[in-house]
């Protein structure tokens, strides 16, 4: 009965198998064509104390002194060791800066993840059922707005209204400041979560919302919405029901696709909020062209989108049986 | 009877505040450690080691006071220095600390390829429980600064997580870092300072957006914020702009132009900058107090060398600036003239024009680079501002004037900065600068016999009465503004006397931290 589900997992695998080793050379010859200098990126503003000998010895200390492809063929080497390397710019093991940051981050992205997903389809189909009325027209308005608008904006301006205006919500952190971790109650932490969870989800939302309008739009249009139709379904029973099944396929397919956007949109609301996660290490690692760190991100963030599609295609092909046929 | 007392109680108690709960100071001002809090690898070079002391350290008039050492001798011939430690300094794990301790934090941090930079550094040793003698393979009397920055830490416990589990003598000790959100940390109790008025001090990092957004809602009582608009500060808190030697300039290529080329193929030299009218008549020209009110909106101050204030600059070098008629003369009389009407200067031929570079991702920079370029057009020369990446700044900066800041509290910048040996290295000496008489100066105030000894000569450097790289000299350098560090300080906060900052944001506010106090309650 499930068949297709090894068939799957086997092309899944075949592919992963290419794409890694690609993407590692690909991700490190963008780094080594970077035009930034790891050192002077580590010294920084310093300069005036650390001498041209201290440069060499930092360099010499990095491994930044050997030609790319010797680097590259060293990084690989420790990889079969299952060690990503020393990060440059935290000076500690990258599998450590990514364990540490790690957690932050997926509690940030798989709450706006579901959020947005439970709110995206509802209003979808609310909108379809409405088609035409005053609901389906504020809905698509919004969905319209909100397509447009950057999701740094939209952080700012949470923070203006909700923590600066009105005083309900706090302005940063994933924490109040002054209290240790231990100190902070649950209520804290879900308070502080508002806020950068609701601008993440923002990023998601609005694709989603008009997807699920026309997929379930078309749903009532076809023969089989008629026939419910004439024997007294109203559309908000047909949407909730068998036009759920219908439009829960596409839109998961189509959110879990756009998992990497809610990673990538985390970078900037990490920033906004002083959210301790892996976004912020990124950029960092970024701006001062610290490869291993880089490396070690930008293949955790490839496993997180495959694996992110891979379950879509699972949880689409669960939900909708249609999709189980071989193409 | 007894109810209106209990309910009387109540009041009273809710009234009065809680006597021990003492409120965290939380502070927003960056500068988050990447790598953690490790002095060996460079953490506190700048600013304040908060958990581990220095040997000595400067105070709010940057004189040199003993930390832990208690009195310090440097050898006739400059190469070896004694150090006493105070018998009662104890690291926040209880330990006392001792000579091996400082021996060993100095060996290791010249071995470690960090951010501290101790190459000039041959051995320390621990003569006894108490004396530690350093000793360098030259005369080098910057070396001080290392003595006032390199915080000690215990030989015993020192290893790899050092830098996020730090131990040291100093005033604080860590709690909690939670990377990229906070750190939190509380008084040593073994600190052998005095009193410090806080139970608890949070570090909040993250986006400046988020240290405003703070403030705003009373969250936080020291804010580090950009100088376009820290004067709209938030209620409670007032606004603070510390004075700093954080400057900005422009470097002059001073060769001229033979057709030479770095090793990396990069054109050496401008014909035009090689004359020194030019570069005498560009800072007799800038209008620094128009500069300052055009690019930093008015906060910051004239810079007219590039340690202005600091116990090494000499006043003397500079020369008044805002005056285009004295430029004039100056081009006039070295033969700079206009003769074919374009309102530009010509001298046999060559145009009297050179490009200004700065990086045009740095508003302040590009603001100075148009702002001086419109006045020197006044006295007719064309120096067209040009934006470019830092990439292309490196390859241009030995043959084009480029917009630079500098500005530490360590006087070797003047030696790197106008030393022969370190033309066309780095950032430093970009024009390629090298006068026998100023390098022979930067070489005795290495060699000096004391700190205060070497200042006269780092000042003959600039200018001696005939000679230096000052402007009244070789004018190097025509230095444009020192910009301020502005702050929202909590109006109940006092924070005593302040240094003039070095270049660079966040924790050079701290440096006084533990002597900070509450006004109100």
């Amino acid at each position: 009965m499930r068949a297709w589900l090894p068939n799957l997992l086997a092309g899944r695998l075949v592919r992963l198998t290419w794409l890694l080793p690609l993407a590692a050379v690909g991700l490190f010859t963008l780094i080594s064509l970077a035009p930034i200098d790891p050192v002077q990126a580590y010294v920084g503003g310093r300069s005036s104390q650390i001498g041209p000998e201290q440069r060499d010895a930092i360099a010499a200390a990095w491994g930044l002194d050997q030609p790319a492809a010797k680097r590259f063929a060293s990084w690989l080497g420790q990889l079969t060791k299952g060690d990503l390397g020393q990060s440059i710019t935290f000076n500690a093991p990258v599998m450590q800066v990514i364990a540490t940051r790690l957690p932050a981050s997926l509690a940030l992205v798989g709450l706006a993840f579901v959020l947005s997903f439970v709110l995206g389809t509802l209003l979808g189909l609310t909108a379809a059922a409405m088609r035409g009325r005053w609901p389906d027209r504020v809905i698509r308005t919004l969905a319209v707005a909100l397509a447009a608008s950057p999701g740094f904006w939209v952080a700012i301006l949470l923070v203006a209204v909700f923590a600066v205006g009105l005083g309900w919500l706090p302005a940063c952190c994933a924490t109040p400041p002054g209290q240790l971790a231990t100190e902070v109650t649950l209520a804290d932490r879900w308070r502080h979560m508002v806020l950068p969870v609701v601008t993440l989800s923002v990023v998601g939302i609005a694709p989603l919302v008009l997807h699920t309008r026309q997929s379930l739009i078309a749903f009532l249009k076809s023969p089989a919405a008629h026939h419910l139709a004439t024997h007294g379904a109203t559309p908000l029973r047909m949407a909730l029901g068998p036009g759920l099944r219908h439009a829960a396929g596409v839109a998961l397919t189509l959110h879990l696709a756009g998992a990497g956007e809610i990673f990538g949109g985390s970078v900037l609301a990490e920033a906004v909020f002083a959210w301790p996660g892996l976004g912020q290490a990124t950029v960092r690692a970024a701006t001062g062209a610290d490869a291993p760190l880089l490396m070690g991100i930008g293949l955790a963030t490839l496993l997180f989108v495959f694996a992110g599609n891979l379950l879509a295609d699972i949880a689409a092909r669960l939900a909708d049986p249609r999709l189980r046929r071989p193409a | 009877m007894i109810r209106p007392l209990k309910l009387l109680a109540l009041a009273a108690s809710l009234l009065m505040p809680a006597p021990s709960e003492a409120r965290p100071l939380v502070l927003a001002i960056g500068g988050e450690p990447d790598g953690g809090f490790d002095p060996i690898m460079g953490w506190g070079h700048y600013g304040n080691p908060l958990f581990q002391s220095t040997l000595l350290r400067y105070d709010a008039e940057l004189t040199l006071v003993g930390d832990l050492a208690t009195d310090w001798t440097l050898s006739e011939d400059g190469r070896v220095w004694r150090l006493r430690l105070r018998g009662d300094a104890r690291f926040s794990d209880g330990t006392p600390l001792t000579a091996e301790d400082v021996a060993f934090t100095y060996n290791t941090a010249r071995a470690a390829g960090g951010l501290a930079d101790l190459t000039v550094l041959k051995e320390a040793r621990a003569l006894d429980e108490l004396t530690v003698e350093l000793e360098l393979t030259e005369p080098r009397i910057t070396f001080v600064s290392r003595l006032a920055t390199l915080g000690v830490v215990p030989a015993a416990t020192y290893g790899e997580g050092y830098a996020r589990q730090p131990v040291g003598s100093g005033p604080f000790q860590m709690v909690e870092w939670r990377e990229g959100e906070q750190l939190l940390v509380e008084p040593n109790p073994y600190w052998h300072g005095g009193e410090i008025a806080f139970e608890r001090v949070s570090f909040v990092f993250g986006s400046e957006e988020a240290g405003q957004a703070l403030a705003r809602t009373g969250a936080a009582d020291v804010v580090a914020v950009p100088p376009s608009m820290a004067d709209a500060a938030p209620s409670g808190l007032a606004v603070l702009h510390v004075e700093t030697v954080d400057n900005r300039g422009l470097a002059f290529p001073m060769l001229p132009d033979t057709g030479a080329t770095t090793d990396a193929g990069t054109p050496i030299g401008n014909d035009v900058t090689a004359d020194r009218a030019i570069r005498v008549a560009v800072n007799q020209a800038l209008d620094r107090e128009a500069l300052v009110a055009l690019a930093l909106n008015g906060h910051g101050r004239p810079a007219m060398g590039p340690a202005d204030g600091l116990p090494w600059d000499n006043p003397e070098a500079a020369i008044p600036g805002n005056d285009p008629t004295a430029a004039m003369a100056t081009l006039e009389a070295a033969g700079w003239r206009d003769t074919d009407g374009d309102d530009i200067r010509e001298k046999a031929g060559l145009r009297a024009a050179f490009r200004v570079l700065y990086p045009a991702s740095d508003s302040t920079r590009q603001a100075l680079a148009l702002g001086a370029s419109e006045q020197l057009r006044g006295i007719g020369i064309d120096a067209q501002p040009t934006g470019s990446s830092w990439d292309e700044i490196g390859a241009l900066m030995h043959s084009q004037v480029v917009v630079l800041g500098w500005g530490a509290h360590d006087p070797s910048e003047l030696f790197y900065l106008h030393h022969g040996d370190y033309a066309g290295v780095d950032y430093y000496n970009t024009g390629h600068y090298a006068n026998p008489a100023v390098d022979a100066r930067l070489e005795a105030a290495e060699a000096a016999s004391s700190f205060g000894a070497s200042l006269g000569e780092w000042k003959a450097a600039a200018w001696d009465g005939e000679t230096g790289f000052g402007p009244k000299g070789d004018a190097t350098w025509a230095w444009m503004v020192n910009l301020e560090h502005s702050y929202w300080v909590s109006d109940c906060l006092d924070l005593g006397p302040l240094q003039i900052h070095p270049h660079g944001h966040g924790f050079p506010i701290t440096h006084d931290l533990p002597s900070w106090r509450w006004t109100c309650e």
